[in-house]
C-alpha cells in the first residue's frame, strides 16, 4: 500500500469509536478522499489538536485505490483558520462550501476547486465584519458552484438566449439555471441591475467594489440555486444555519 | 443464534469492545459466581429505568432536580455551559469549580445536521430570566465547532445583562512546548495574559 503526501484541505471530522476520527478531506492530487486517523482523540495523539475542520496541511496517506476508507499517518500543518469559528456567518458560510465540495467533489484531482476552496475560506476568515463575510462565503460558494459545472447564466436569457440590458431587471429561474427577461418568464424572483451585476462579479470571482447592496436577495438566490441544482431532494444541511444565522445579524 | 453470541454480539455494539473483548467479557461471566451476573444485569437495568435528564440543567440524575441543583452550597449565580453530561464528570473532578451546569446536548454542527434547534438553549434562557444567573462560564469543547457554539451562545444571553466568560485553551499542565501541534501553540500565544 504506497504512502502519499499530498496538500489537503479537512471538510469534514466526526469521532469513530473512543479514539479515533474519520476525516474528509479534499486533497490536491487526490481529490475527495474519506481517511480514518487512528487514535487521534487520544490526549497525547502525534496529530495533536490540527484534524479540525478548514485546517489545511500536508497529509500522509496509506492509499489504496478502491477502498473508500483511507488510513492517515500524519498529518503536517499549514494553516489552522481557526479564526473561522470566531463569528457564526463565517462558520455555517465556510462549512456551506465544505458541503458543496464533499457533495460535488470526486476522487479525481481538482486542483481549481481546491484553490477556490482554500482561498474562500481564507477571505471568510480575514473578513472585517459579518456583512464582509457574508459576501465572501456567497463569492466562494458561487465561484465553486461554477467550478463544479453548474455556472448560472446571467448574461444572457435562459429562455429566449437573448442578451440580458444590463439596466433592465431580469427573473432568476433556478430550474433552468440562471436569469430571464421578465417577458419570458413573468413570475419568479426579481432581479434589479445592481444586483445582476453583483452576482456577475462574484461568479467570476471578481472583487466587490463596495458592500453588497441586497445581501438577503442574494442568500436567496444561492439557497434557491443550491436546492433546485445540487441538493437533488437532500437539503443542504449548512446552508439552514447560514441563512438562519444572516437573518438575525 | 445461541445465548451466547447473543450476548457476545450485544456487547460487541459498546463503544471501545470489539467481538474478541465481548467474547472474552461473555466467557468471563459464564465462569464468575452467578451472583455477579446477576448484579450487573440488575445494575444495567437499574441505570436505564432510573437516570433521566435533570429537568433544570440537563444532567443525567436518579432524582429531578439533580444534587448539584438542589444543593445550596454551591453558587447558584454561576452557570457552566457544556455540551455533554460526561463533561460535568470531567469539571466535577477538578474540584475547582462550585457554580451551577446546564447541558447542551450537542454543539453546533451544521454538515451534521446539528443547528441551534437541536441544542438545548432554551432553557437555559429561561433560567436567565429568573435574574439569579451573573455569570454564565461557556465550557464548550476548544474545537472550531465548540467556538462557533460558544459564539452563538454568547449572542443570545448577553442581552440578558449576565457577564460571558469563555474557559480558557493553550497548553496543557505537564505538557512540552516541542511537542505540542501548531494549532494549540498558536491558540496558546494568542491567549496569554499579562503576569
Amino acid at each position: 500500500m504506497p504512502l502519499v503526501s499530498t496538500r489537503a484541505l479537512v471538510l469534514q471530522t466526526f469521532p469513530y469509536s473512543e479514539t479515533s476520527k474519520i476525516l474528509r478531506l479534499f486533497t490536491w492530487e487526490h481529490g475527495l478522499r474519506s481517511v480514518i486517523a487512528k487514535g487521534a482523540l487520544r490526549p497525547r495523539s502525534r496529530f495533536g489538536g490540527v484534524l479540525e475542520p478548514f485546517t489545511e496541511g500536508t497529509a500522509q496517506i496509506y492509499l489504496k485505490e478502491g477502498r473508500e476508507l483511507q488510513t492517515l499517518s500524519g498529518f503536517d500543518l499549514l494553516r489552522s483558520r481557526q479564526a473561522l469559528g470566531r463569528s457564526l456567518a463565517a462558520f455555517a458560510g465556510a462549512s456551506l462550501m465544505a458541503e458543496v465540495a464533499i457533495r460535488t467533489g470526486t476522487e479525481d484531482p481538482q486542483p481549481a476547486l481546491y484553490a477556490e476552496l482554500a482561498a474562500g475560506w481564507d477571505s471568510i476568515a480575514a473578513a472585517a465584519d459579518e456583512a464582509a463575510a457574508e459576501a465572501a462565503v456567497l463569492g466562494g460558494a458561487w465561484r465553486i458552484v461554477s467550478l463544479v459545472g453548474f455556472e448560472p447564466q446571467t448574461d444572457a436569457c435562459v429562455v429566449c438566449g437573448r442578451d440580458a440590458a444590463p439596466d433592465k431587471p431580469v427573473r432568476f429561474d433556478a430550474e433552468a439555471g440562471g436569469v430571464a427577461c421578465t417577458s419570458c418568464r413573468p413570475v419568479g424572483r426579481l432581479i434589479d441591475p445592481q444586483s445582476r451585476a453583483e452576482l456577475r462579479r462574484m461568479i467570476r470571482g471578481l472583487p466587490l467594489n463596495a458592500p453588497l447592496g441586497r445581501p438577503g436577495l442574494h442568500r436567496a438566490l444561492l439557497r434557491t440555486f443550491l436546492e433546485m441544482q445540487l441538493a437533488h431532494g437532500k437539503p443542504f444541511r449548512s446552508l439552514e444555519l447560514f441563512m438562519t444565522g444572516m437573518e438575525e445579524a | 443464534m445461541s445465548v451466547i453470541d447473543e450476548l457476545t454480539g450485544e456487547l460487541a455494539r459498546l463503544p471501545g469492545i470489539g467481538r474478541k473483548t465481548a467474547l472474552r467479557l461473555t466467557f468471563h461471566l459464564l465462569k464468575a459466581p452467578a451472583e455477579e451476573a446477576q448484579r450487573l444485569s440488575r445494575a444495567i437495568t437499574a441505570v436505564r429505568e432510573r437516570v433521566r435528564a435533570c429537568e433544570r440543567c440537563g444532567n443525567l440524575t436518579e432524582q429531578s432536580p439533580c444534587a448539584i441543583c438542589t444543593n445550596t452550597r454551591r453558587e447558584h449565580g454561576l452557570v457552566c455551559v457544556v455540551e455533554e453530561a460526561s463533561d460535568i464528570m470531567a469539571i466535577e473532578r477538578t474540584g475547582e469549580y462550585r457554580g451551577m451546569y446546564h447541558v447542551l446536548g450537542g454543539r453546533l454542527s451544521p454538515l451534521d445536521g446539528i443547528g441551534p434547534a437541536e441544542l438545548n438553549v432554551r432553557p437555559l434562557l429561561e433560567r436567565l430570566k429568573e435574574g439569579e444567573v451573573r455569570e454564565v462560564v461557556l465550557a464548550t469543547n476548544p474545537s472550531v465547532e465548540g467556538e462557533a457554539t460558544a459564539l452563538y451562545l454568547h449572542k443570545l444571553i448577553a442581552p440578558a445583562g449576565v457577564r460571558v466568560t469563555r474557559i480558557a485553551r493553550g497548553l496543557p499542565v505537564g505538557g512540552d512546548l516541542e511537542y505540542a501541534d501548531g494549532v494549540t501553540i498558536a491558540e496558546a500565544l494568542n491567549g496569554r495574559r499579562e503576569l
